[in-house]
């Protein structure tokens, strides 16, 4: 198969996942009833009158009588044009579904950002360096020490960087120091009542931009210990990979070909087999980024790091429809279009994969 | 080997992966832990009086909720002998002396039954769906995998949150919310399985003998692909259980609705760590650490027993 022709196969996969994906999302939000999606409209203080009118004017836009593939279809139409709902918990009520994600997504992008590339940096050397140096003390640590990490629950490797590190050196919840925060709220560029900064929405770098270094240091210390529990989570498991990997690569014949005629450990380790064994552990990235945003949601809570994860909990907590299902969706296309890149790279980098 | 096994039939089939499992000394420990936490389910379960257990389904025991003199504001105590794993504090000004290795042990019971109810049942779908899917192919296999792709498009605990949210938190619903979750893992790899066993002579045989396609693929594949399936459960059982209590402790169930749960107790401990309580989140998550780690390590060792390859 041509490249080309592999990529206009993965594209056409590409629309049962959307029309899936959209299904899924909507089932969730009117299986029960119009209850639940009407509830982020419909204020429950309303008088009886007024909120009567409301619904009717709702059940009509998104013609809640007809059929549930009907619905679907006025649904969709309405996510097209950019009508995601409304939010209805404290702090941020009525605001666009669309808007929340605007506000929020930039934190939970700097953090994943910062956990993966740290990840990368780390694990790359450790797993290549354990798998050649096979069952010494190091690939044994490498091996006990991934295996521990690997059973532990995200929320517990949060916590114990948060007893080890954030007690004395690092600060650990929010987004800032409380210290800091009454100047900040009367700064123009912060709203106090939504704790929103602009223009970039991530602290550090409004503060840096409007020349507020104290405030920016601070708020880059916040994102320390987050990514760094981040990093911790997501390592063993690519660690593991790369290992098993590499060691399949130091099997092959063209390793003993390369070490039969002369070539030095170190060079076959880092120019032979290193590339070949990285070539499987691209797939897995798709699998990293899914547990890169399940984590993120957890160490987001951890730590009150306002991301999308920690909004989209507070959504669960306050019953806010919008957000709660706005994000799933909007997760879900972040992962469908990631995988859908990592999944052409891989083609284009391994000819092979386009044979099967 | 072979020649062995064929004599003597069945028994020493058993006989010899026993020998195999315990050859592998790290699967014999998680075997150990998880048999030890098996044991704590059952007696909690059966006569929690044993070991001096009372209320085995309340955090807080019910004299402590009307007696508001002694335990109320009680901060948490360190591991000491009299509480061996610390105490635990419901709320900062909350009733406190609450003994956590009594807790765990009630949270063990609740914990264990959820995770394997989860597995099992996920697993059960899964498999199903997967060998039906794999052995028909075509169409339907096509139609399985887009299903599972869409599943698989989402980060699982959004989906779970999501879930949770439209069917309501109860404990059962969390356990549902799950299992929505982890069948599709099932599904496709019970699928991959059928599809490498489907082409085996003997299958070929079965249909030349005339079976039916039910029979073919429940009574020919599918004792083909439970030992792997199986496997995978005993590998998965320790993440659910990670997974489950992760849920519990971000606020999955309401507070008023409290159960000894691991990621429950952690969730009852969150405050207090800043306070310097570390014993309070440690405690319950590094139970569940131990019991994955085991389960990580009975799996292995059950691959090598079930993988001929690995038996050497």
């Amino acid at each position: 198969m041509k490249l080309w022709a592999y990529v206009v196969r993965r594209l056409i996969l590409l629309v049962p996942t959307l029309i899936g994906l959209t299904f899924l999302v909507f089932a969730l939000e009117h299986a029960a009833g119009p209850g639940i999606f009407l509830q982020q409209y419909v204020n429950p203080r309303l008088p009886g009158p007024i909120k009567q009118q409301l619904i009717a004017q709702l059940t009509e836009k998104f013609h809640l009588n007809d059929p549930i593939y009907v619905q679907y279809f006025y649904w969709m139409g309405a996510i097209l044009q950019g009508d995601w709902g409304i939010s209805s918990q404290p702090g941020v009520v009525g605001v666009p579904v669309t808007t929340i994600f605007v506000w929020f997504m930039p934190n939970t992008i700097l953090l994943t950002a910062v956990a993966s590339a740290l990840t990368w940096l780390v694990s790359i050397p450790i797993g290549v360096y354990s798998a050649a140096r096979r069952d010494s003390l190091l690939d044994q640590g490498v091996r006990v020490a991934t295996f521990t990490l690997y059973s532990m629950p995200i929320f517990l490797i949060g916590f114990l960087l948060f007893i080890g590190l954030g007690g004395w050196a690092l600060p650990d919840f929010g987004n800032v120091d409380g210290v800091l925060y009454p100047a900040l709220s009367q700064q123009p560029w912060f709203d106090p009542s939504t704790a929103v900064s602009s223009p970039t929405h991530i602290l550090a770098f409004d503060a840096f931009l409007h020349g507020d270094l104290p405030v920016a240091w601070n708020a880059l210390l916040h994102v320390v210990l987050p990514a760094l529990s981040l990093t911790l989570a997501l390592l063993a498991g690519i660690i593991r990979i790369l290992r098993a990997s590499m060691l399949e690569a130091l099997e092959q014949d063209y390793i003993r070909l390369a070490r039969a005629k002369g070539v030095s450990s170190r060079a076959v380790n880092n120019l032979h087999a290193k590339k070949n064994a990285l070539l499987p552990t691209i797939t897995s990235f798709g699998y990293l980024v899914a547990g890169l945003f399940s984590g993120a949601v957890v160490i987001e809570i951890i730590f009150t790091f306002r991301g999308i994860g920690w909004i989209t909990t507070q959504a669960f907590l306050n019953s806010d429809t919008g957000v709660i299902m706005g994000s799933t969706l909007a997760f879900g296309l972040i992962l469908v279009f990631t995988t859908l890149i990592l999944d052409l790279l891989y083609a284009f980098l391994d000819p092979r994969i386009r044979y099967e | 080997m072979a020649t062995v096994t064929e004599r003597k039939g069945r028994f020493d089939e058993v006989h010899l992966s026993w020998k195999v499992f315990v050859a592998n000394k790290p699967a014999v420990v998680g075997l150990a832990i998880f048999l030890v936490f098996v044991g704590d389910a059952i007696v909690v379960q059966v006569a929690p009086g044993v070991i001096g257990l009372q209320y085995p389904n309340d955090v807080i025991p019910p004299p402590l909720l009307s007696d508001n003199s002694t335990c109320v504001g009680q901060a948490p105590e360190p591991p000491s002998l009299a509480h061996p794993l610390g105490t635990t504090q419901f709320g900062l000004s909350g009733i406190g002396c609450l003994d956590l290795g009594q807790l765990v042990e009630k949270a063990i019971r609740i914990d264990l039954a959820i995770s394997f109810l989860i597995v099992f049942v996920g697993a059960a779908i899964g498999t199903v769906i997967g060998v039906v899917s794999g052995y028909f192919g075509r169409l339907l296999d096509e139609l399985m995998m887009r299903v599972t792709d869409v599943f698989f498009s989402i980060p699982f605990l959004i989906l779970a949150l999501a879930v949770g949210y439209v069917i309501g938190r109860t404990l059962v619903n969390m356990a549902i919310a799950l299992i929505i979750i982890w069948w599709p893992l099932y599904a496709r790899y019970a699928r991959s399985l059928t599809l490498s066993t489907k082409e085996a002579t003997f299958i070929e045989a079965a249909r030349a003998a005339g079976s039916g396609r039910l029979k073919i693929m429940f009574k020919h594949i599918l004792p083909n692909v439970l030992p792997p399936i199986l496997v995978q459960i005993s590998l998965d059982v320790g993440t659910i259980m990670a997974i489950f209590a992760t849920l519990a402790f971000i606020g999955f169930l309401p507070s008023n609705a409290l159960v000894p749960e691991l990621g429950v107790l952690a969730n009852i401990g969150v405050d207090m760590v800043g306070l310097g309580y570390w014993w309070t989140v440690v405690v319950p998550g590094g139970v569940i650490t131990i019991f994955a780690l085991a389960m990580n390590l009975m799996g292995d060792g059950l691959r090598d027993v079930i993988d001929p390859r690995r038996r050497s």
